[in-house]
């Protein structure tokens, strides 16, 4: 016999027992528009988060290392001039965002899970940057590191069924979503965009989430089929190397709202993105 | 001798790397530094874009593969990007695009 379908309501009654929400990352998306109650809240936060305090140092030695430097950068501060705020906030999402999906997901998919995060939290970043999106690159990476988070719910509360989605998917080709609506009544699209409402995410976040599968949908938020091709993108180009990457179709509506051609002048895009992806997972790969 | 393009990281970068394609490191719109494609890297220029804070770059690598060993790893490439877009109908032009450029770059 079926399990009933998922509902709003069983969704948000277990989100309570996923590890909490990061409110650092909500509080950064709150203030991108205000970059100097960005940098103060950074500042304060970075303070008393001794991992990516420690990321922040690293990075910033790296940094001095390459440009002769001869002292040791010991301070944040310090830090943050060297490397920029932009490298900072960056990695104090990434760590955050990373440390929830680490604790959050279930045994089994954890490390794929998080590479094809990160891949399309860059492919998201560079697409807005290579199209000139006004959304801004933080958003994009958020965006891209939370579009799956509804798989993580449903690898953590439904894992055997969750499963037997992705071998259904891979053995006849159908899209991962197509499938779930099958078994659950609701995609991962759908019950991410429910948790992204509970953590009162921004509404074109939610937006985003909710319909990277479907960006023909009629939708103001440029960041639907930012997404949606971000996904397309990170699967053609087998990144993170998942046995699941597979392209079966992608929205050409999205494409033109977005003013992508794929012509020979997009392949720099690709590399771009593939050397980043690669830098990204390496830094964060232990979370 | 032929090469092969590649982007990296810039702490990946060594002295003596060729440009694929022109540096051009601009911060809030202003141009700070640049390079043109085809320059030899020096010392200083890697400590000049890690001080403007440049990430990556893209570089013409010597290709030391033989004419076989590119021919195998150019099937391997294309064999893994059909089986990816196995289930892709590519008379969707857009689809049939992007299958194109991603089998394009995966043969260079």
């Amino acid at each position: 016999m079926s399990k009933p379908c998922i509902t709003r309501d069983e969704v948000l009654s277990r989100a309570d027992e996923l590890p909490a929400f990061p409110r650092i990352v909500v509080e950064i998306l709150a203030t991108l528009d205000d970059p100097d109650a960005s940098l103060a809240l950074l500042t304060e936060h970075i303070k008393q988060d001794p991992v990516i305090t420690a990321r922040v140092l690293a990075m910033a030695n790296n940094a001095a290392a390459r440009t002769r430097r001869l002292s040791m950068v010991r301070d944040v501060f310090t830090a943050t001039s060297l490397i920029g705020v932009g490298r900072v906030r960056e990695t104090a999402i990434t760590t955050r965002v990373g440390h929830f999906v680490a604790g959050g997901v279930g045994s089994g998919r954890g490390m794929g899970f998080w590479r094809h995060s990160v891949a399309v939290g860059v492919c998201s970043e560079e697409l807005a940057q290579h199209v000139a999106l006004r959304t801004p690159g933080d958003l994009a990476l958020v965006a891209g590191l939370l579009h799956d988070v509804g798989q993580l719910w449903l690898s953590r509360f439904r894992p055997d069924t969750s499963h037997e989605s992705w071998n259904e998917a891979l053995a006849h080709n159908d899209g991962i979503d197509v499938v779930e609506r099958e078994r659950f009544g609701v995609d991962h699209a759908e019950i991410g965009a429910w948790l992204a409402e509970h953590w009162k995410l921004p509404t074109s976040l939610i937006s985003g989430i909710r319909h990277h599968h479907d960006a023909g949908t009629e939708s103001d938020e440029l960041l639907v089929p930012l997404l949606h091709v971000a996904e397309v993108l990170s699967n053609a180009l087998d990144l993170g190397r998942r046995a699941e990457n597979r392209v079966t179709r992608i929205s050409s509506t999205a494409c033109s709202r977005l003013g992508i051609v794929w012509d020979e002048n997009i392949r720099p895009l690709f590399g771009r993105i593939e050397a980043r992806s690669a830098h990204a997972t390496s830094i964060f790969r232990h979370e | 001798m032929r090469t092969r393009p590649r982007y990296l990281p810039l702490i990946e970068a060594e002295p003596g790397m060729v440009l694929g394609t022109p540096v051009r490191v601009t911060r809030q719109g202003q141009h700070r530094y640049s390079l043109p494609a085809g320059h030899r890297l020096t010392g200083d220029n890697l400590r000049q874009l890690a001080a403007h804070h440049a990430e990556f770059i893209f570089v013409a690598e010597p290709d030391s593969r033989s004419d076989e060993e590119v021919a195998v790893d150019a099937a391997n490439a294309a064999h893994r990007v059909l089986d990816i877009f196995s289930g892709a109908d590519l008379a969707d032009p857009t689809l049939a695009a992007l299958f194109d450029q991603v089998l394009a770059y995966r043969s260079a």
